[in-house]
């Protein structure tokens, strides 16, 4: 490690006659120098961050501005891997949390410079992970004004997850400053309600002579259904806890659809179980049309079976999904 | 049926039974135990509703608490809805009255299976409203078997949705009734079930959202009529103003946004019919120029505000349902989740695949009082969704609508075509007898399954009482295992009448009933910042638990633990719970990460953190158990947590500021008594031997050193001389 270190050094000029200027100089200049040197770096550290609220770093930047020693500043870093090719989606979410937290500081009326934001891209500062012996991407660490980061000064993401909220508590409790987080107003919703109300209203407009459609049981009754639907397969769960589409046993790559414990669900079990309530309910709804509609006899007789056949079939499917997730579930119907 | 009597015979019968099946599946838990009170709450209901007996309507209203939250107390009166406790206290009132010596318990026992039978009855009421006398008795045996609603009204859980659910259902029933018939009777009976159900549950609620929403949307449909304009102008008022008279609920319906939904259609409907008047009386251009000008500026603004209050006052509700609490304690209750798929096949079996069926024959068929059932439906599936304990709000609307489905398809495919009144026009019409008799035996076959499900599950999943536990052994013989009431037992026979028992917030409601003693927090969980306290004191080390503990003035301390026997509900299981909740209030001296490994796992054993170790809760669950074989024979060392199943990590435990007073039998309860200081601070460190080099001492030096200590240096250096 200290050789690396070393060696990264010794490859930066600036840096290596800065060096050797520290060495050559009497002491008592060398304090000056230090005092020079480091309201140089809080200077250039402000203006970075007047212009952009997290600093963009690379490797030699760095070095010198967050692990080189002469700092009266807190740094806090985040590691990422931004560039499209990565594929990592996680960095993306994390990075416009890390910004709603860095222009939340920049524009408060506590900003100082005891308190910078940066961020390393992987691949504009390799080297720097490589350093840190940092295998994983986002990750966000602390650089104290005094001494090395210790180990509460990474963040803890897997437990906490990167809200900004958990991010100014984490950072509030290793600097002491108090970020009070401001969230742009998320007008995206609003938009999307705008248009779709502007859609409907020019559909309306455009079919203004004959509105007969409105007027349209089926389609009113396909819209309850769908809601229904959507509700008792669980879509709200899946909408609130984010499972995974499905599971992939990493040792014989078998995909499994249907979770295995009763208390979860992945997202193509609940498509699943969509379909099956569906199929019941149009069975059920056969069987209804079968008797009372007139027609041919033979071809009301094939809709009735037809529609038996949905909710007996459909029906003892479903049960046998919940058994195998109900365990100890005694009942079951047709299929085991 | 020709004669009527033997329809309402045949119906009145059906219903009787009905009602007797909901009754009967409901007393597992009573048969298998006893009658005894289940769970947590209802030990509150229980215990005011004693109060509400021995003391009377008045004192009730003004019972102060001191028992509860010590030290601040609770006015009980203002924060309860009154209706289970005064019903129960009625129906025991009017039973003595009759010389039927009841005690109150009982009474409390068997409310929530009486009034399932009443459920029933409005539902098949409802219904037959809706449909026909045939859906109706079906949804009326669907509702007294479905486990959605057994869940919440098992004999013994006396809690206030085993009585609201019919106050619900017999609220929508007038409600219906008074659009159907627009008479101001129907409808004043209306608000008066309204009024009950106000005082009985704080989901009346959703009834004061749901009717304006109806009314709304027939306006929307132009189904306005004066039926509807009398139904809800009254229903609004008179309701309104009943509502205002329980103490809980107080300025809240012209206050908060919820209530806010029925005033704005009821403002709507007034202007609504008086451009109806205004139609009438004046020319076709006047009314025309009146229109644009007033209402496209005020409907529109009434409008979007109704649309607005709706969405958001629902909304809000949903999100802060328990009270204004702080997130760890909603996150921490599992009612507050989610549902999935499977609760909700678990609730509902085969009603909840085919009531979208009813559901589609309804809006097929609309009219009034159908628009009112599909909204119903709508909105109640989307709670259910949301949350898991509003299940018991969407199970009678399946019921209704599955019982719509299913009577339809017997309708035509049960009766015989022969014996009708009118013989078929022509021959092809039937679909013949055999097609007719399969469809009906499967169909009743899955009725049958239905059936078995509901039982199955009442018996195995909602029918433990969870104050007294039972295991079975291999040969089918079963233990009972009794602690928590022995341990309650022992501290109401064994400790001062005040002693104050700490324990979290899960046991406060049964500590104060079964064991009659002042509790620091319990389920009405109003304050956060006390329970942090409580979980700050479980979570810290022992010295500074015991300054939390001598400032809340704690004598005993009461913790639930089963590493014994494997019950995997017990404090360490939430403790985690305990640590965010006081991370929440005190974040610089609890931090959750120190409850964890480096690698982030919870863990008791060996490798657990040194601060989990040390901490009073773990102290006090694992006290002397490091001593203990759990499973005889079997290959575990000493101190081996069977719920856990890890071999403790601290296994020598010693207490200074604490004593074990108590362990029940399967260790499941134990209860510690705090001790008081003891006359003097016992020193930490040894005495300074001053040995005197000269026989003469100057007198100064000692008291120099100051206080207590020094004198007795002083002493001792002049025994030594």
């Amino acid at each position: 490690m200290a050789s690396v270190w070393v060696k990264s050094i010794a490859n930066l000029p600036v840096l290596s006659v800065f060096l050797l200027l520290v060495l050559c100089l009497p002491p008592g200049g060398g304090q000056k120098k230090k005092e020079n040197l480091l309201s140089e770096k809080v200077d250039q550290m402000m203006e970075w961050s007047s212009r952009r609220s997290v600093v963009r770093m690379n490797g030699d930047k760095f070095r010198r501005f967050v692990k080189a020693p002469p700092r009266n500043y807190s740094v806090i870093v985040m590691f990422t891997a931004l560039q499209p090719q990565r594929q990592c989606s996680v960095c993306r979410q994390a990075n416009e949390e890390y910004q709603v937290l860095a222009n939340s500081w920049r524009y408060s009326s506590a900003f100082s410079n005891k308190l910078f934001f940066t961020v390393v891209d992987y691949d504009e500062g390799a080297d720097v992970f490589q350093q840190l012996n940092m295998n994983s991407a986002p990750t966000f660490m602390h650089f104290p004004a005094k001494g090395k980061p210790k180990r509460a000064d990474t963040f803890d993401l897997q437990r906490i997850g990167f809200a900004s909220e958990q991010l100014a508590k984490w950072i509030a409790d290793r600097t002491d400053v108090q970020i009070r987080v401001f969230r742009p107003p998320n007008y995206s919703g609003t938009i999307a309600l705008a248009l779709l109300v502007s859609l409907v209203g020019g559909l309306l407009y455009l079919r203004r002579n004959n509105l007969e459609f409105i007027y349209n049981k089926t389609g009113w009754a396909m819209a309850a259904l769908c809601v229904v639907f959507a509700m008792t397969s669980g879509q709200m769960w899946n909408h609130i806890r984010g499972p995974p589409y499905a599971h992939k046993n990493p040792q014989n790559g078998q995909v499994s659809y249907i979770h295995g414990s009763s208390q979860a669900q992945f997202v193509a079990e609940s498509h699943i179980i969509l379909l099956l309530n569906a199929a019941i309910t149009m069975g059920m709804v056969l069987l209804n049309e079968a008797a009372t509609s007139k027609g041919d006899v033979g071809k009301r007789r094939i809709i009735c079976l037809v529609g038996l056949g949905l909710v007996v079939f459909f029906f003892s499917f479903l049960l046998s999904i919940f058994r195998s997730k109900y365990h100890g579930y005694p009942y079951s119907f047709l299929i085991k | 049926m020709k004669q009527p009597g033997w329809q309402s015979l045949l119906s009145f019968s059906i219903l009787f039974l009905a009602c007797l099946a909901g009754f009967s599946s409901r007393l597992f838990a009573v048969i298998r135990f006893e009658s005894i009170i289940h769970e947590f709450d209802p030990w509150f209901n229980y215990r005011s509703t004693h109060h509400l007996t021995t003391n009377g309507f008045y004192e009730f209203l003004n019972w102060f608490d001191e028992r509860a939250w010590y030290p601040l107390g609770r006015i009980v009166g203002g924060t309860v809805y009154p209706g289970l406790m005064v019903t129960a206290g009625l129906i025991h009132y009017v039973l003595n009255l009759l010389h039927i010596t009841v005690h109150i318990r009982d009474v409390c026992v068997f409310l929530a299976p009486v009034f399932s039978g009443l459920t029933a009855i409005s539902t098949f009421l409802l219904t037959r409203e809706l449909w026909n006398q045939g859906a109706g008795l079906l949804a009326a045996c669907f509702i007294a078997i479905v486990p959605g609603y057994i869940s919440r009204s098992v004999a013994g859980s006396f809690d206030n949705e085993g009585i609201a659910i019919f106050a619900l259902q017999f609220t929508y029933y007038l409600w219906v009734k008074s659009v159907k018939t627009g008479s101001v009777f129907w409808t004043i009976g209306c608000c008066l079930s309204y009024f009950y159900m106000v005082s009985a549950w704080g989901g009346y609620v959703f009834i004061i959202n749901l009717i304006p929403l109806h009314v709304f949307v027939l306006l929307l449909m132009q189904r306005y009529s004066r039926r509807v304009y009398i139904a809800y102008s009254t229903f609004y008022i008179v309701g309104l103003v009943l509502s205002m008279q329980i103490p809980f609920v107080g300025f809240q319906p012209i206050r908060t946004s919820e209530h806010m939904a029925a005033a704005g259609v009821f403002a709507l409907l007034q202007a609504y019919a008086f451009l109806q008047y205004l139609k009438d009386r004046l020319t076709r251009q006047e009314f025309q120029t009146l229109f644009f000008l007033g209402v496209s500026l005020a409907a529109g603004m009434v409008f979007l505000t109704v649309i607005y209050l709706t969405y958001t006052g629902l909304y809000v509700r949903l999100l802060t349902c328990y009270a204004k609490i702080h997130i760890p304690i909603i996150a921490s209750v599992s009612e507050h989740q989610p549902t999935t798929w499977v609760s909700f096949f678990f609730d509902l079996h085969i009603l909840v695949c085919t009531f979208p069926a009813g559901l589609w024959f309804c809006i097929k068929n609309i009219n009034d009082e159908r628009v009112f059932v599909a909204l119903y439906a709508i909105s109640a599936v989307y709670f259910a969704g949301v949350m898991v304990r509003l299940m018991l709000t969407l199970t009678p609307v399946v019921c209704m609508l599955s019982a719509v489905a299913f009577s339809s398809v017997f309708e035509h495919y049960m009766g015989d075509d022969t014996k009708r009144e009118k013989p078929p026009e022509k021959a092809e019409e039937g679909l013949g007898p055999n097609i007719k008799s399969i469809v009906t035996m499967l169909m009743l076959m899955l009725l049958m399954m239905f059936a078995v499900h509901c039982t199955w599950v009442t018996s195995n999943a909602y029918s433990s009482p969870s104050v007294v536990l039972a295991s079975y052994n291999h040969d089918g013989t079963r233990n009972i295992l009794d602690d928590f009431r022995e341990a309650y037992y022992w501290l109401r026979q064994n400790t001062d009448e005040h002693a104050r028992v700490m324990s979290w917030w899960d046991y406060g409601y049964q500590i104060a009933g079964m064991a009659n003693r002042t509790t620091l927090v319990d389920n009405n969980t109003w304050n956060n910042s006390h329970i942090a306290l409580v979980g700050k004191a479980m979570s810290s080390n022992e010295s500074a638990a015991y300054q939390i503990m001598r400032s809340l003035d704690v004598d005993y301390v009461l913790i639930i633990f089963g590493g014994v026997i494997g019950y995997s509900g017990d404090d360490i299981n939430k403790f985690l719970w305990m640590v965010r909740i006081a991370e929440g209030e005190h974040p610089k001296d609890i931090r959750e990460s120190d409850y964890f490994t480096p690698q982030g796992e919870f863990r008791v054993d060996k490798a657990g953190s040194p601060t989990l170790l040390n901490c009073l809760m773990y102290k006090m669950s694992y006290y002397r158990f490091g001593e203990m074989q759990v499973r005889r024979g079997a290959l575990t060392p000493p101190g081996f947590d069977r719920t856990r199943n890890a071999e403790i990590g601290n296994k020598d435990i010693k207490f200074k500021h604490l004593e074990e007073a108590f362990t029940s039998e399967h260790w499941l309860v134990r209860i510690y008594k705090v001790k008081k200081l003891d006359n003097r601070e016992p020193l930490d460190h040894k005495l300074r031997s001053v040995v005197p080099k000269q026989k003469y001492t100057s007198k100064k030096v000692p008291l120099m050193l100051g206080g207590e200590f020094a004198l007795q240096v002083w002493r001792d250096s002049f025994r030594f001389s």
